[in-house]
């Protein structure tokens, strides 16, 4: 691995997390299936789907929640593209290589054999890779789909309202807005760095020089912290979180709402 | 003229190293004042002071006559939020001001520690997002706005309790010329009202737009003060406080050097 | 290679996505990380009072970008860290668990990076469990040395080596029982496929090579950096909260706690020396042992070469029924080694232990002790 490609790894990680972040502000806003309705049906209902994606031990039934929130996806301005190079590729690129040796691996009934290595598949390592596979899919299409349309700052009120505490919001809130100034910082760093990097040659420099890129954005971090603690103070913070929540729940968010649970219901006794 | 502020004599450590030593200020209502020095001169800390979010350690200063201490703002809830709308402080670095997830938060931040009401923070928002001309921003989280809606936004957030003293810290620094401009025009536009600005600033080009009195600090103390006209006049004073500079360059092709300051081009030609 | 396919934002190691665990497995970790996180919240706030909310927030946000750097390793490989090393060593493990927890939940719910069933799991084994390793080993190796010594730096590297692979052994754990405990009647498992001995070394090798090296690797840099650059973030808290009146420290040296560390360490790692033991503990018989010839010799044996009553005694007869253990034999069924079962069963009694604990201090509302442990 040449000098600075470490760097750019990590840079390109950033610029991945940037896009990110646009894609879901872009999504939000389109006229979809999804953003049509409450965030906090929206975050209840899909939730449940994962739950119930996790409950169901048939994985015929897992696929059926699967083509329900690609169909959901889509439906709600996402693009097919997207779905499968953020979503489906990567979890079968990461899950795929953990559950392939299950086929072989699982004790039970054999159906075949490898052709060249004799390796012996068994139905239960079919199946069992195969639910787990497709639970995870199903749960990450499930949570891509809530997140590229529903605004960061809307499921956290969502959640709000569903009674998680307010100083977790707000520091999840606040973690989340200033992770993407401190990529920024980091950014900045990396790439000046990079220019300077010809002479790194050995493993301990680069160590050093990462870890003091990672020691100049603490120190910041902290110096960081103290001045928005100023500026809360400045405003008027002392001590007491408030929010300002604007959701009304209609006649279809309530539809809508039993719908997403009758699915889960019915998907979770279903696949017992 | 009520007294706005009245400094006596303060001193004030940050960790241990002396940022203002024996510091005398008084503040009438309607003043606009520049604070000039370079960096490290004090002019931030001054500004922390007067918003009562650091506290001397020695000395005295009170606002409208009732003293800022520590205890008074830990015990006295209503003085605290009072001071709070009163006084708003826009801090150099817009990332710090802008914590809040959107720029509507952002703005609806001060109303909501004070307390207001739904309605009326929803009404005062939208007024003075439509005031600054970033209503069309309201949803946006501030890592997706340029360096001069992040100011815009900052000052927005501050101006929607309507305050009686505005506190700038380098207002203008890191802003492209234009948003400086309007930034002027806007500070220029409180001339004559009660409301009182303090703005401190290094860069001495726009001292004349926008303050009537000028404060000259350095290594934490004020060496000098006086009407724009005065001060810029006094080379020897800008040199010693390290507002301007000397370097050597050239006139009609002559080299030679002088002191000066970069301001509205640099063509006349002083012996 | 990320040409090719599109990675995650960065490489998953230890975030387990949903799927692997069973709702069960997922429930009870989210009660443990719930107590975790009600106890670590309440401790933070008394320590840095108002400036909670930004310091812990911003401090996350940086653990998330941390996660993000690929850190360079022997042979030219890249690893990422998870900095719960160095969040414990500045803010303390309390402040710790928020910070990581934080960042954990933006990488899974933003991000897709680990899933949000097992967000409770994720959040356990790394925020929690890998704050108090991180922690333990810190205190027990910096024990009264200077705050620029250079003994600070190789301990942040072997705590941060320590927390990782701690992290990891939990996670492999609950991974491994997944199939013995959740599987349908074919026997097919429903959740994590791999057994306990498949999972571990599987989930080790990763770990005690990549993951546990980069961990080290930044701890190790951000302390020594620090050293020179900004060492009153070594110090305590002091710089954290400035101008908090009473702004507490955090403690350098704490012998009492640091024995009683060592004490269940020792304890844990000698356990399976118990297997060595010849023959069983005296008393320590069940009521099977009775009827069983070979065990009949041993206990006669132990008993000074008299031999035990022909019929097992009616009273522990009646209460062998009453109650089986949940590792019956100290060894749960499917482990293999003895040797690892008695670790295991000895590392989950600490465990239950350490959360009996801290429900009882919740509970009690200690006050007047040092806020930050």
């Amino acid at each position: 691995m040449s000098d600075s490609s470490f760097m750019a790894l990590t840079l390109r990680g950033f610029a991945r997390a940037f896009s990110k972040a646009l894609l879901s502000e872009r999504t939000a806003a389109l006229p979809g299936f999804l953003q049509s309705f409450d965030p906090r049906v929206r975050v209840l209902g899909l939730f449940s789907l994962v739950l119930a994606a996790i409950l169901c031990r048939k994985m015929t039934v897992v696929a059926i929640l699967f083509l329900l929130a690609t169909t959901m996806a889509l439906a709600s301005c996402v693009s097919l593209a997207s779905l499968a190079k953020r979503v489906w590729i990567v979890v079968l690129a990461f899950t795929g290589i953990i559950a392939l040796p299950a086929l072989f691996v699982t004790p039970g009934d054999i159906i075949f054999r490898l052709p060249l290595l004799s390796l012996p598949v068994s139905a239960q390592g079919l199946q069992t890779a195969g639910l787990l596979l497709m639970r995870v899919e199903t749960a990450v299409t499930l949570t891509t789909a809530l997140v590229l349309c529903t605004p960061w700052t809307h499921i956290l009120k969502a959640l709000r309202s569903l009674h998680l505490p307010a100083e977790v919001v707000t520091m999840l809130a606040m973690t989340h807005r200033y992770v993407f100034l401190l990529i920024e910082t980091a950014n900045q760093m990396f790439e000046s760095r990079q220019s300077r990097t010809v002479g790194l040659v050995t493993g301990p420099e680069k160590r050093k020089m990462t870890a003091r890129t990672a020691g100049v954005l603490l120190s910041k971090s902290i110096d960081l912290s103290h001045e928005v603690y100023l500026a809360m103070v400045s405003r008027g913070f002392h001590g007491e979180i408030r929010l300002l929540t604007d959701f009304h729940l209609r006649a279809r968010d309530y539809a809508m709402l039993m719908a997403f649970m009758l699915a889960s219901g019915l998907a979770v006794w279903m696949g017992r | 003229m009520p007294r706005v502020f009245d400094i006596q004599e303060i001193a004030f450590d940050y960790e241990g190293i002396p940022a203002i030593c024996g510091l005398s200020l008084q503040v009438e209502q309607g003043e606009r004042i520049a604070l000039v020095g370079a960096n490290g001169s004090g002019k931030s800390t001054l500004l922390r002071i007067l918003d009562a979010l650091y506290f001397p350690g020695s000395g005295s200063i009170s606002f409208h006559e009732s003293p800022l201490t520590q205890n008074r703002f830990h015990q006295d809830g209503d003085f605290f939020l009072n001071f709070r709308r009163r006084v708003a402080l826009v801090f150099q670095n817009p990332d710090v001001q802008l914590f809040n997830p959107t720029v509507f938060d952002e703005v609806a931040y001060g109303p909501l520690q004070l307390r207001w009401s739904k309605e009326d923070i929803v009404r005062r928002v939208g007024e003075t997002l439509e005031s600054m001309a970033i209503s069309h921003l309201k949803d946006r989280p501030p890592y997706r706005l340029s360096g001069g809606e992040k100011k815009r936004v900052a000052l927005a957030s501050v101006l929607v309790l309507d305050p009686e003293v505005l506190l700038l810290d380098e207002p203008t620094s890191t802003l492209d010329p234009r948003s400086q401009s309007q930034l002027i025009d806007l500070i220029q536009q409180w001339r004559g009202t009660a409301k009182t600005v303090i703005t401190a600033t290094h860069q001495l080009e726009l001292v004349e737009d926008i303050a009537d009195r000028v404060i000259v600090l350095e290594s934490g103390r004020i060496i000098a003060a006086g009407t724009p006209p005065e001060i810029l006049a006094n080379s020897e004073l800008l040199l010693k406080a390290n507002l301007i500079h000397a370097h050597r360059h050239s006139h009609d092709g002559i080299m030679h050097s002088h002191p000066h300051s970069h301001r509205h081009g640099h063509h006349e030609h002083e012996p | 290679m990320s040409s090719i396919l599109p990675l995650p934002p960065r490489d998953t190691g230890m975030h387990i996505p949903d799927g692997y665990l069973s709702p069960s497995t997922c429930a009870v970790l989210y009660a443990l990380a719930a107590s975790g996180w009600y106890a670590a919240l309440r401790r933070v706030k008394r320590a840095f009072l108002t400036r909670v909310i930004p310091l812990i927030s911003v401090f996350a946000a940086f653990s998330f970008v941390v996660m993000m750097f690929n850190v360079p390793l022997p042979g030219g490989t890249t690893g990422h860290a998870v900095g719960v090393t160095v969040a414990t060593i500045v803010l303390g493990p309390w402040g710790s668990i928020l910070a990581v927890s934080l960042a954990l939940t933006i990488q899974a719910l933003f991000f897709g990076d680990g899933g949000i069933t097992t967000l409770g799991a994720n959040c356990f084994n790394m925020a929690i469990v890998g704050s108090f390793a991180a922690y333990g080993a810190y205190r027990l190796l910096t024990a009264r040395s200077a705050t620029g010594s250079r003994r600070k730096v190789w301990a942040a590297a072997v705590a941060g080596y320590l927390a990782i692979n701690v992290s990891a052994l939990v996670a492999a754990v609950e991974f491994g029982i997944q199939p013995s405990l959740f599987h349908d009647a074919s026997g097919s498992p429903l959740y994590a496929p791999y057994p306990l001995h498949i999972a571990i070394p599987a989930m080790m090798i990763g770990h005690l090579t990549f993951a546990g090296l980069a961990e080290a690797a930044i701890s190790a840099g951000l302390i020594a950096y620090l050293q020179k650059a900004d060492p009153s973030l070594l110090r305590g808290s002091a710089r954290l909260a400035p101008g908090i009146a009473g702004a507490t420290v955090i403690p350098v040296g704490h012998p009492p706690e640091r024995r009683l560390w060592l004490t269940v360490a020792v304890l844990m790692v000698c356990t399976p020396l118990g297997v060595l033991a010849v023959g069983s503990a005296w008393g320590e018989w069940s009521a099977a042992d009775f009827s069983n010839p070979a065990t009949r010799a041993s206990m006669a044996q132990a008993s000074g070469n008299q031999a035990p009553p022909a019929a097992v005694p009616g009273g522990l007869h009646r209460l062998s029924t009453l109650w089986t253990a949940p590792f019956p034999g100290y060894a749960p069924r499917f482990i293999r080694s003895a040797g690892f079962g008695y670790l295991l069963s000895a590392m989950f009694g600490v465990g239950v232990l350490a959360v009996v604990a801290l429900l009882a201090q919740i509970a009690g509302r200690r006050k007047g002790r040092t806020p930050l442990l």
